[in-house]
């Protein structure tokens, strides 16, 4: 295991994300999310490269109108885009989606952030997590890699849950990830780097 | 809403009330601020000068008033200079410590540049006292710095050269009993110069988030100014050191007052240039606490007989500067002669000390000469007004960090989108972005140490990686789609339909609430220089001396004229801008 610091897991999955060219603005997004996953201890590496996998492939979708199982919706690139769509048009979403952690850490930020309130239910009409002020409720074990059927709406009122609240202040900046993993979302990004050369040099004033 | 930079007496707004001393009126008024088409030109952003609002300025402030402590708390230097030493910095219960270490180094391995790979010495502030294990961790992953693994306690990571000309030269001096040449001392103004300060998590060092509880760290790169800081110190120590071992008892230290007058060096290239470009937010938080300190002090309505004296004093204080700030640069000597010139011009014209004695004082100097003056002239009659009224502009100091939004705003339609493009835009849509010339650069990364490098588009390959600073390109582009679009689609529907336009959109709802967010230039285009964007932190950093060495890097002085550790408490310790050495 390594240790990294969470400016190092946005920058390095921002560039990684750039370097299979996704969207400056999609890249930001989940280099957010990214970061927001790994300062409360969960598990990020791994699907984050799953999906570039995925995007590469062209097995996973970025349309909210357009996911199926076998190619549901990337939380993990379009969960920003997607609660902020649903919070603004005050709209239910329903669909397929991937590693939908992605999506209740954008549930987390934007609540915060916009003071809205915010409810992922399964296909059962479950509750998987609520954001309520300043809080998350959140069922971890819900939460799979596996590609599922969501609902995601906003919510105008608290409600009874019987799911934990996340605590949110028990935070870790330092992060330990796999090292494998890490060298891969590191020489990811280093595609973004442009070879060195004598005009590059002089671009630098040299 | 805008507003325009306009100081007529009767447009003065109330803001709150504010005391500028007991024997000053109290005003309850600032001026309008300046528009951000004013200010955010390039060539205007390249002649700002330090302020008290200065990263720099702040940290002296912050030592002084919290009563930090500095010390050396080990010596592990042998003859030659190579070792390892750790200042020690203490606030109340904080500490915080510059662990040193110092290599011997060929004089063909010395480079400014980052792409180096070997420094004279290298450096970390850590945060607390390390232990025994983390100063021998250190030690072998300080020397490499980028390449190596780092701690989480370290805050910073910096490396640095000495000047070998100034270093050698004091070095002999010292050891003889002499004081060194004081012309040397100036030309040069530093022993010892950094190639790079590194902060905030970069290369796996900690998060400024995981410690922004702490006071100290709320203000914008503190943890850097302290590390130069006390790098300076301990290149003050190196040498006198050095000295006392070369030269025994025939050797004296360096005195006070040429101490005081060593800063420290820095080469900076375009590594600086992307940090106001991806980081929107921050921009206004600066831009505006400046622009409001000069809307502040521009709106006092009267000055007593000591602020007048003052204010004579500094625009002295300036030209003298002036008069020992001397580059090889040919543009940058002219701006230099001319601003030499005016400040002549200034402080000799009679008006001026008639215009002081009457209200609205500092306004009525400004209108009076700004149309006989260079933008280097009235940007440092900026840094001049707001020298005196520490109490005016100190709380804006607050002001000057923000936790930057990830999410964008859901409240916008397409409608108002369109307003803000076409209102606050207007220079984007104006650039003719099929013209040859308005594409002539683009933005990108080195492989080499990562570095941000300015190529063109007709000599360099890479342009399929560059940056995305094409900010007017991309106005315009979405300008038209959002033209095709239903007017009251969320801007939410139009990003989820259009992920290619996050980017932009997230800057131009940004820019809505925060006007000076945006460098109004294009960025491309062929008369872009970086060197403005360059000075424009620098500025904030609080650098003086800027030495451009073309129009993509620049080498400046930090600290220079600042206190000394044992000087933080005397009354003045806090006045140290446009740095001047008597007889130099």
């Amino acid at each position: 295991m390594l240790e990294v610091s969470s400016n190092q897991i946005y920058s390095e999955t921002y560039k990684a994300l750039r370097s299979i060219d996704i969207d400056w603005g999609i890249a930001k997004d989940s280099a957010n999310l990214c970061k927001w996953l790994a300062t409360h201890n969960q598990f990020f590496l791994g699907s984050i490269l799953k999906t570039t996998d995925l995007y590469k492939s062209g097995n996973i979708s970025t349309s909210v109108n357009d996911n199926t199982y076998d190619k549901p919706l990337s939380s993990a690139l379009m969960g920003m885009v997607l609660v902020e769509y649903v919070a603004s048009n005050n709209r239910t979403w329903e669909g397929y989606l991937n590693s939908p952690k992605f999506l209740v850490a954008a549930m987390d930020l934007i609540s915060h952030e916009q003071k809205c309130h915010l409810e992922l239910s399964d296909r059962h009409h479950n509750i998987i997590a609520i954001t309520d002020k300043e809080k998350l409720y959140v069922d971890l074990n819900s939460l799979s890699n596996k590609n599922e059927y969501f609902f995601l709406n906003v919510t105008q009122k608290n409600k009874n849950i019987n799911i934990n609240e996340l605590n949110l202040y028990d935070m870790s900046f330092a992060t330990k990830v796999n090292k494998k993993c890490w060298e891969k979302l590191k020489s990811m990004a280093f595609d973004t780097y442009v070879p060195e050369s004598d005009a590059s040099k002089s671009g630098a004033g040299y | 809403m805008k507003t325009g930079y306009l100081f007529f007496v009767n447009r003065l707004i109330q803001i709150k009330k504010m005391k500028i001393n007991n024997k000053t009126k109290e005003t309850q008024k600032q001026s309008l601020l300046r528009e951000p088409s004013k200010v955010m030109k390039l060539d205007r952003l390249g002649s700002f000068h330090q302020t008290r609002l200065s990263f720099s300025r702040q940290l002296i402030e912050q030592l002084k008033n919290n009563k930090w402590t500095i010390k050396i708390s080990k010596w592990d230097i042998d003859k030659n200079g190579i070792g390892n030493a750790i200042i020690s910095s203490v606030k109340g219960a904080n500490e915080f410590c510059l662990v040193v270490f110092c290599h011997p180094i060929n004089d063909q391995d010395r480079s400014d540049r980052v792409i180096a790979e070997k420094w004279d010495m290298t450096f970390s502030l850590f945060n607390g006292k390390p232990t025994q294990a983390e100063i021998n961790y250190m030690s072998k992953n300080l020397k490499v710095q980028e390449a190596g693994h780092h701690l989480p306690k370290q805050m910073t990571l910096s490396r640095a050269n000495k000047s070998v000309r100034v270093f050698n030269s004091v070095l002999s001096s010292l050891s003889e009993g002499k004081q060194p040449s004081k012309t040397l001392i100036n030309d040069i103004g530093y022993l010892v110069r950094t190639t790079a300060v590194y902060g905030n998590g970069k290369f796996g060092i900690g998060d400024f988030d995981s410690i922004s509880e702490n006071s100290f760290l709320k203000k914008p790169f503190q943890a850097e100014m302290l590390t130069v800081y006390l790098i300076r110190f301990f290149s003050i120590e190196l040498i006198n050191f050095l000295a006392k071992i070369k030269g025994e008892v025939s050797s004296v230290r360096l005195s006070d007052e040429i101490s005081k007058h060593i800063g420290v060096g820095n080469a900076t290239g375009l590594g600086m240039a992307p940090f106001l470009i991806n980081h929107p937010e921050l921009l206004h938080k600066w831009i505006n606490a400046r622009e409001t300190a000069i809307s502040k002090v521009l709106a006092i309505e009267n000055l007593d007989i000591k602020q007048q004296n003052e204010i004579i004093n500094l625009l002295n204080r300036a030209l003298s500067y002036c008069t020992q700030w001397k580059v090889d640069d040919q543009n940058q000597s002219v701006r230099i002669k001319n601003l030499r010139l005016d400040l002549e011009t200034i402080i000799n014209n009679p008006s001026t000390k008639k215009l002081l004695s009457q209200t609205y004082p500092l306004k009525n100097i400004f209108d009076f000469f700004v149309d006989q003056i260079s933008l280097e002239t009235e940007e440092i009659l900026h840094s001049i007004f707001m020298e005196p009224f520490s109490n005016l502009v100190e709380n804006l100091t607050e002001e000057m960090a923000t936790v930057e939004t990830k999410s964008v705003p859901i409240k916008y339609k397409i409608k108002k989108v369109i307003n803000i493009i076409r209102q606050n835009y207007d220079w984007a849509l104006k650039v003719d972005v099929n013209e040859q010339k308005e594409n002539h650069f683009f933005w990108y990364t080195s492989q080499a140490k990562l570095e941000p490098r300015l190529g063109v588009q007709v000599r360099d390959h890479g342009s399929e990686k560059q940056l995305p600073f094409d900010i007017a390109h991309q106005v315009q582009n979405t300008l038209k789609l959002l033209e095709t679009l239903p007017e009251n689609m969320t801007i939410s529907e139009v990003m989820i339909k259009h992920p290619e336009t996050r980017n932009i959109i997230r800057r131009i709802i940004i820019n809505d609430t925060s006007e000076y967010s945006e460098i109004q230039d294009n960025l491309h285009s062929d008369k872009t220089k970086p060197i403005d964007i360059l000075r424009c932190k620098l500025s904030f950093f609080g650098a003086s001396k800027y030495d451009p060495k073309s129009d993509l890097w620049t080498r400046i002085t930090l600290f220079q004229g600042a206190p000394l550790p044992h000087q933080l408490q005397e009354k003045n310790a806090c006045d140290w801008i446009f740095p001047y050495l008597s007889d130099a």
